[in-house]
């Protein structure tokens, strides 16, 4: 790939990446990876990156430039890095996630909690020289809840100082909603503030599902680490698996046949139609249209139907494999498929019946939650979330992978942002995926389905970042290899945090059944949040 | 068309010729009681089944299949297993009025459903104000969700419970209003003559016009004060859990779950009574054969039958739209309904007084 | 707020509620889409391909293809297969692997395929059996081969 890598000193850090924002424009954090390089060693080069660290990848949307950057710090015991949350906001929760993962203070940083491990966890789990087992028995107590958090600052001498800051006062009336709630989409906790029925202020709480698939991933071979992409997003399994499979065969410099390259593509967006008509049904139940959801679901399973047939899977799909896919199309697959799109158009109106156009819906959605082009793109909250608010980040069309660049599609752009908006870009969306397969489902070249692969496979040494479009927007994988058989360091750029960080901005003055609606139509799944 | 009077005057003269009338008055309200509960129960398990299986069909599917044919026995056992569950009472509430709710809600609804003329001669409550005193005695269940959210310490249950008591007590503006019109058409206040002067017609026919509209907003209204979708926020499951019977479990959580449905067929009831002829056939003049016909059929299936008509209607509307906001449930009562019923009720005082009505 | 715009929203706010009304209605009389299982066991339509459970296909002869190699096992993400050989002299006086038990954990299986890729005699394969509720999480590790079953001779 083409990308710009520079290596930014912790101390030069801070005055670069306001160079990079304000003077390159580079306005949209993709990802940020927290990192451990190890201690120095004695044949290292000038290039190689040690100690504990992190890696940005930034991008501007107004030149399309894409750059990474990675920083360091050579101090295990107290290391400490400044924010760049006041930059790009979207940095708020992956910076919280580093700190929980690699103990890397944030100076700055307005709420340094950790994001996903349990407040009573011992050390810091990614770290190369730390044994989680050994020191985080299972703990049958309940977690405490704690109102307070930090913020550190950089004393002259080096030194670090923190100052309290409280979450909610004591005479706020704070509620809990989830983790075990039936709006949250999975077990996601949210504290409000109340006043009234107003929502005043909102903390999210993570990692209720938290598997560290990532840490697992450093000790699995790269077929095994195929089979947990499946189980981040499970409504983008086809899309998650995809974007690894495609990072590991760049990696490899393998080229996959034209045939994967339109199979990978049609399977895509079918996966896609699927998230998107289980999005309309669960909006439409978290809404109390019950009937409507059971609507969608009665189509959704036209789709697993044909998922399945070729696939052998439905939720878990297992397709994608490093080279190909894992089998050829099923011989009813172009036929059902054929039969599916007229299905889906006639019943896609009845969604607008029911639901789209009812006067009820519509003063609901339309104007609550209104998220700004400019928050969108500071929170990298990218997907329907991010075109309904005006900003184009359809990776199929920023950086067209498989068989994208031969398709003719639209992408759908609203620019209200509110909750109306994020509905209709995802109904729209529909439309346009079926459009795709359309074009690809009567013109699937012939060739090979699996490229001949070595029985264990090594990476190269290097890093990799690849992105997909998945459902709900852009997936990314950061891959670092040292040459093993296994990856030394994989990141997934999770779709659903910076969907999760703009929910506290868009409740503000909301109210509770407003919340349900901005949740609903921001679509996250929390396996993906949590990883 | 048979009258039941018959039965019930030959009962207390019976009664009468073994015991003092004191005694037989006695004798007859407990069995009247003992009745009115049975039927409270038979219809509850009725509605909640007719429920199940509307919804279904609305969704495509088949509903409760399994317990007994077509699933019938299915709602039985599960007021089985309701009433086998343990009772329990939450660390930190105010015990009695917890303990005191459900059966204000209960209380509510069965004065409510006494009034109901379900046959010639079956009136169970029936005098002068009749109508004015079923308005009364619905609003008392109000209450008893506001006790039950307060009661619960549960921050769900009394947000619930507000919601509830602001909703409730707004719509039983437009419900009232409504049936205000029709009693301005009906010239009474008592149920049975109210009934049996739609004898030649039904009222809603007769009142035509703002009938038609008085009948729109009384079942907008009523599922409003039966909290049931799209007016369901008081328990929006999706956002407060179960609102304000959260905290409830076994018979406790059944009597709301009791009350809800009887609720719900007794605004049907109403509906029926007031709009549709109570327990009037439907006679239409000039086809006497037809009017013979209809007379035939006794009058409790008549009345019967409209109001699972009108439970109908109002499955239908609930299992079609999505629920409102609160804000948006005031605005539509306070800027659309309210205004919108004075006025009606404007228009039948004129349409009476000109005698523009069948 | 002038009053077209009053009457406007109220009309068309009921026109949209009316079609919603209508779809509904329409669903009501349409065909149910309830799958009735287990009832329709018989008429019950799964695709070949699904993943319900591993399996040693074993032919007429009670012999599968099983050699013992352990490719299986190690390609495993979850170490759900447990494969135990043993050494035998065959009659040639070669030492050979052999299969005594394929022990599988349907419990924490996780179907990504990975072990049927492995293996190179296509010994093992997925089924289509999917009713494998049990009440005991022990009857979950199944043994594959059956009893008294050997190798299938290699075909020349």
């Amino acid at each position: 790939m083409n990308q710009e890598t520079l290596h930014i000193a912790s101390a030069e850090l801070l005055a670069k990446m306001k160079q990079l924002k304000e003077v390159e424009k580079m306005d949209y954090l993709r990802s940020l990876t927290g990192m451990d390089w190890g201690t120095p060693e004695e044949n290292d080069t000038q290039e190689t990156m040690r100690g504990l660290g992190v890696v940005y990848h930034l991008e501007s949307t107004s030149t399309g430039k894409r750059i990474c950057v990675k920083t360091s710090t050579l101090d295990r015991e107290h290391p400490h890095l400044p924010s760049v949350c006041h930059l790009w906001k979207g940095a708020e929760l992956p910076e919280r996630e580093v700190y929980d993962f690699f103990g890397i203070i944030f100076t700055g940083h307005p709420d340094m909690r950790r994001l996903f491990l349990r407040e009573d966890w011992v050390g810091f789990p990614f770290r190369k020289d730390n044994n989680p087992e050994a020191e985080n028995p299972l703990r049958m107590t309940n977690e405490e809840t704690i109102d307070t958090t930090y913020i550190y600052k950089e004393e002259a001498n080096g030194t670090l100082s923190r100052t309290e800051r409280k979450l909610f006062e004591d005479d706020e009336y704070v509620i809990n909603i989830g983790p075990q709630h039936p709006a949250t989409h999975g077990v996601l906790r949210f504290r409000a503030s109340l006043v009234g029925e107003e929502i005043n202020k909102i903390d999210v709480h993570c990692g209720y599902i938290h598997r560290g698939i990532e840490k697992m991933n450093e000790s699995l071979t790269y077929p095994q680490t195929l089979a947990l992409t499946d189980r981040l997003d499970y409504l983008s399994a086809m899309q998650s698996r995809h974007a690894l499979c495609m990072c590991i065969e760049q990696a490899m410099g393998v080229e996959v046949s034209d045939r994967v390259k339109v199979i990978r593509t049609i399977m895509d967006e079918l996966q896609r139609i699927d998230s998107h008509i289980l999005f309309f049904a669960c909006l439409c139940q978290d809404m109390g249209a019950t009937t409507a959801f059971l609507y969608g679901f009665r189509d959704r399973e036209k789709i697993l139907d044909i998922l399945e047939e070729t696939c052998g899977g439905r939720l878990i799909i297992n397709y994608n494999t490093i080279g190909g896919v894992q089998a050829d199309l099923h011989p009813n697959f172009v036929k059902r498929v054929k039969e599916l799109i007229p299905y889906l158009r006639k019943n896609i109106q009845e969604y607008h019946d029911i639901f789209t156009g009812n006067i009820i819906a519509q003063q609901r959605l339309k104007g609550t939650g209104v998220l700004s082009r400019e928050d969108a793109i500071a929170f990298g909250a990218t997907g329907g979330t991010g075109r309904a608010s005006g900003w184009a980040c359809d990776v199929r069309k920023r950086l067209p992978y498989a068989a994208y660049d031969r398709v003719d599609f639209k992408e759908i752009v609203y620019t209200e942002g509110d909750c109306f908006a994020r509905y209709m870009v995802r109904l729209d969306e529909i439309e346009q995926s079926l459009r795709i397969i359309e074009q690809l489902i009567d013109n699937i070249p012939e060739g090979s389905i699996q490229e001949k692969m070595k029985p264990i496979i090594r990476l190269p040494e290097g890093s990799w970042y690849t992105a997909v479009e998945s459902s709900r927007g852009e997936f990314g994988v950061y891959l670092e290899s040292r040459g093993d058989k296994s990856p030394y360091r994989l990141h997934y750029r999770s779709t659903g945090l910076p969907l999760v960080a703009v929910v506290d901005s868009l409740t503000r003055g909301a109210k509770i059944a407003d919340l349900i609606a901005i949740g609903g139509t921001l679509d996250y799944i929390v396996p993906d949040i949590d990883r | 068309m048979f009258d039941f009077s018959i039965v019930t005057n030959w009962i207390h003269e019976w009664l009468l010729s073994l015991m003092p009338e004191g005694w037989a008055i006695f004798v007859e309200c407990v069995a009247v009681g003992i009745g009115i509960i049975l039927l409270y129960a038979l219809l509850a398990i009725i509605l909640i089944f007719m429920e199940r299986k509307v919804c279904a069909a609305f969704q495509c599917r088949l509903g409760p299949t399994r317990v007994g044919p077509w699933g019938t026995i299915q709602v039985i056992c599960d007021v089985l297993k309701m009433l086998t569950k343990e009772i329990f009472t939450p660390k930190g509430v105010d015990k009695k009025l917890y303990n005191l709710a459900p059966y204000m809600i209960l209380l509510a609804s069965f004065l409510t459903f006494a009034c109901l003329p379900v046959s010639k001669g079956l009136e169970v409550l029936d005098f002068n104000v009749g109508i004015f005193f079923l308005l009364a005695a619905s609003s008392i269940g109000v209450v008893g969700i506001l006790l039950a959210g307060w009661s619960s310490n549960n921050k769900f249950s009394i947000i619930g419970a507000m919601r509830s008591g602001a909703q409730i007590i707004s719509y039983e503006l437009s419900a009232g209003m409504a049936i205000l019109t029709m009693v301005v058409l009906a010239g009474t206040m008592q149920i049975s003559e109210m009934v049996s002067g739609q004898a030649s017609g039904w009222l809603i026919f007769t009142g035509h016009i703002p009938a038609l509209i008085a009948f729109v907003i009384y079942l907008i209204a009523g599922n409003a004060e039966c909290n049931r979708g799209p007016f369901d926020l008081p328990e929006a499951e999706s956002e407060l859990t179960a609102g304000y019977h959260t905290e409830y479990s076994g018979m406790g959580f059944g009597f709301f779950y009791l009350a809800e449905y009887l609720n719900l067929f007794i605004v049907a009831a109403i509906a029926a009574t007031v709009f549709l002829g109570g327990w009037m056939p439907l006679h239409i003049p000039g086809l006497d054969g037809f009017n013979t016909v209809m007379d035939y059929i006794p009058g409790f299936v008549w009345y019967f039958g409209k109001a699972f008509f009108v439970v109908f209607l109002m499955m239908w509307m609930r299992w079609s739209f999505p629920r409102l906001r609160i804000d948006q449930i005031l605005a539509l009562e306070w800027k659309y309904l309210v205004p919108i019923s004075m006025v009606n009720l404007l228009l039948m005082a004129v349409i009476v007084t000109l005698g523009w009505h069948f | 707020m002038n009053n077209n715009n009053y009457f406007g929203t109220l009309f068309d706010g009921l026109r949209s509620l009316g079609t919603g009304l209508k779809t509904t209605m329409k669903e009501f009389f349409t065909k149910k889409i309830t799958e009735q299982y287990p009832e329709n066991r018989k008429e019950l339509h799964i695709s070949e391909r699904f993943r319900g459970t591993l399996t040693m296909p074993h032919n007429e002869a009670n012999e599968h293809q099983c050699i013992a190699c352990g490719l299986c096992q190690n390609a495993c993400p979850n170490g759900t297969i447990r494969v135990v050989s043993e050494m035998v002299e065959t009659e040639d006086g070669k030492k050979k692997k052999q299969l005594v038990r394929y022990e599988y954990n349907l419990g924490s299986c996780i179907f990504c395929q990975l072990c049927t890729n492995a293996c190179p005699h296509d010994a093992i394969a997925f089924s289509n059996e999917f009713e494998n509720a049990v009440f005991d999480r022990s009857k979950l590790i199944l043994t594959l081969n059956k009893p008294g079953s050997k190798v299938a001779a290699k075909k020349s």
